[in-house]
């Protein structure tokens, strides 16, 4: 299958800060990419490169199987791209800040209303945008890059700062693109739990490196079996945990999470702890969700980085 | 192709902005000081040139002092507005060479300038037409001189391209008024002091008040014109090169 993103040893420094690392992305055309990372990781600046606004300090970006650099004009046709927040002008309208894009792309007049159809923003295309609400701003930034009818679009948080009903509403915008258009969504956020709904394929970035790309499925697949244990001394329960051969996590909320997959070793556990006069409160095995995955996946990495 | 379709995107953006406001209301300022000056004036002395006067002194001023600050205010307006929230990022994701951008830049900004200077051209027709009404001495004033007024209003024009490349450039550079807006008061404030020296010959500031100099004229203009499209250039390429961070 063609791939529509393919970065090859890309990097790119700030001062001595490397902000991306060696990244080797692959997307080919299908659904939606998630491209997760937590704050900082890189995925903006990863971003900017694809696009061409920044220059990368070692490595390439293909875009279609074109290097962008060179062709970038020409790529960007097919591309349509929101990065951060959306660059409007608030002295013009809804309509006239299409109108400016569409003048730029020398695209046709009609495709202004079917963008403003898309995103539902017909009944408001003539208020001034200094008028919209966030929502409404987050919406037309997606008109502007959906105006041309791109094969690729590139989305970094696009539901930033968006109230749940606007996180949702946005979500179910992005999800009937790839079907009603035909467009390829390369989406970026820090959280898996949005993503992991409408995305296909995963790649996940932490301090500028790639720890994981793949299918979401794949990613499934590491989900294990874990046992969930509150306990008040927290450092003795670890200590006495290890000693006799578990694998010990903090989970979330001061919880262990203890690398034990039946209902015997639950038992036995709770039976280990309790003889060392350690109080539990409580004990239950569970599934971690993929959002358990991603912390562990990238907790492990700046863990691993700080003992190296 | 790209450069037509940047500057129909320009024209747009204009729309309802302050930068299309001011070019309007300075020219204004002028003539009014120029119309009170004709109207008050006690005795007119026996050689006083009606035409002559108001055209030179108009447009002096407005070549040395309202026209390069109206350039920087005009340039910081047209750019504030990429700069405002964040546009670079999306317009130069377009595929649109950023060269296109840049010099749809210097073009509005030329023609704004053109549109103001040539108001105030027309003001000057005006008031002088007032004053033939109001001072019954200055009715023999004869027809007004179109021909020498369009003309020093062109050259004055051309030879302010150069401030309009170096405003473009710097609002380009740096959002917000402070760096720009400095820029303007800056090289109008030491035109003062150039103005007496030799170096007022080459002065950007200067170019557009050296149209009327005997000796300065040429240089003026060549300076301006050739000057301001070789510092778009210059301009163009710095910019184009950078990283877009915002
Ligand atoms: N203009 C800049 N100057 C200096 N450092 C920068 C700049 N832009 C980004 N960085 C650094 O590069 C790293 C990656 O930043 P980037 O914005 O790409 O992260 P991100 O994954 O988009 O984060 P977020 O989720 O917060 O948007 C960070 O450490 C950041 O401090
Ligand atoms: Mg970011």
């Amino acid at each position: 299958m063609e791939s529509l993103i393919e970065t090859r040893g890309l990097t790119r420094r700030f001062g001595a800060r490397i902000a991306v690392d060696d990244l080797n992305l692959s997307v080919s055309a299908a659904g939606v990419y998630g491209f997760l990372g937590p704050n900082g990781a890189g995925k903006t600046t990863a971003i900017r490169m694809l696009l061409g606004l920044i220059r990368p300090h070692a490595g390439e970006v293909r875009l279609f199987g074109l290097p962008v650099a060179g062709n970038r004009a020409s790529l960007m046709r097919r591309v349509g791209a929101l990065v951060e927040s959306p660059s409007l002008y608030p002295h013009l309208t809804g309509r006239e800040n299409l109108e400016v894009t569409r003048r730029l792309l020398g695209a046709h007049r009609n495709l202004i209303d079917g963008a403003l159809d898309t995103v539902k923003l017909t009944k408001d295309a003539d208020r001034r945008v200094r008028e919209y609400s966030l929502g409404m701003r987050q919406r037309l930034g997606l008109a502007l890059a959906l105006l041309n009818k791109p094969e690729l679009l590139i989305l970094d948080e696009p539901t930033n700062g968006l109230d749940p009903a606007g996180i949702h509403e946005m979500r179910d915008l992005i999800r009937r693109l790839p079907e009603e258009f035909g467009v390829t969504v390369f989406l970026s956020s820090h959280l898996l739990s949005e993503v992991e709904q409408i995305a296909s394929h995963i790649g996940i970035i932490h301090e500028g490196e790639l720890l994981f790309q793949g299918p979401l499925s794949e990613l499934q697949t590491k989900q294990q079996t874990q046992l969930i244990v509150g306990v008040k001394q927290i450092d003795s329960a670890i200590d006495c945990l290890t000693k006799a051969g578990w694998n010990v996590h903090h989970s979330v909320d001061g919880m262990l999470s203890v690398g034990a997959k039946t209902s015997d070793d639950a038992i036995r556990i709770n039976n280990l702890l309790v003889e060392h006069r350690l109080e539990v409160f409580h004990i239950a095995l569970a599934q971690p969700s993929l959002e358990d995955i991603f912390l562990t996946l990238t907790t492990n990495q700046s863990a691993g980085r700080r003992a190296a | 192709m790209s450069l037509l379709r940047a500057l129909h995107a320009e024209l747009l953006k204009l729309k309802r902005t302050l930068a299309f406001r001011v070019i309007f209301v300075l020219p204004f300022l002028v003539a009014t000081l120029q119309f009170f000056i004709a109207w008050r004036t006690k005795r007119f002395a026996s050689d006083f040139n009606l035409w002559e006067t108001l055209q030179t002194s108009s447009l002096q001023i407005w070549a040395v002092f309202m026209m390069p600050l109206l350039i920087a205010l005009v340039t910081a307006l047209l750019n504030g507005i990429e700069h405002s929230d964040r546009q670079w990022k999306h317009i130069f994701a377009l595929p649109v060479p950023r060269y296109s951008i840049y010099f749809a830049k210097v073009i509005v900004a030329q023609g704004l300038i053109f549109i103001s200077t040539f108001i105030l051209a027309a003001l000057i027709v005006v008031v002088g037409f007032a004053a033939m009404y109001l001072r019954p001495e200055l009715a023999n004033s004869g027809p007004a001189p179109y021909g020498a007024i369009a003309k020093s209003a062109s050259l004055v024009w051309l030879a302010s391209w150069l401030i309009i490349a170096i405003h473009t450039w710097v609002s380009m550079r740096w959002a917000g008024f402070p760096i720009p807006l400095g820029t303007g008061i800056a090289g109008t404030f030491f035109a003062l002091f150039a103005a007496s020296a030799a170096v007022g010959k080459y002065y950007p500031w200067l170019l557009p008040m050296n149209i009327f100099l005997e000796g300065r004229a040429t240089t003026a203009i060549v300076l301006g014109v050739a000057g301001g499209i070789i510092a778009a250039v210059v301009g163009c390429w710095e910019f184009v090169r950078r990283d877009v961070l915002i």
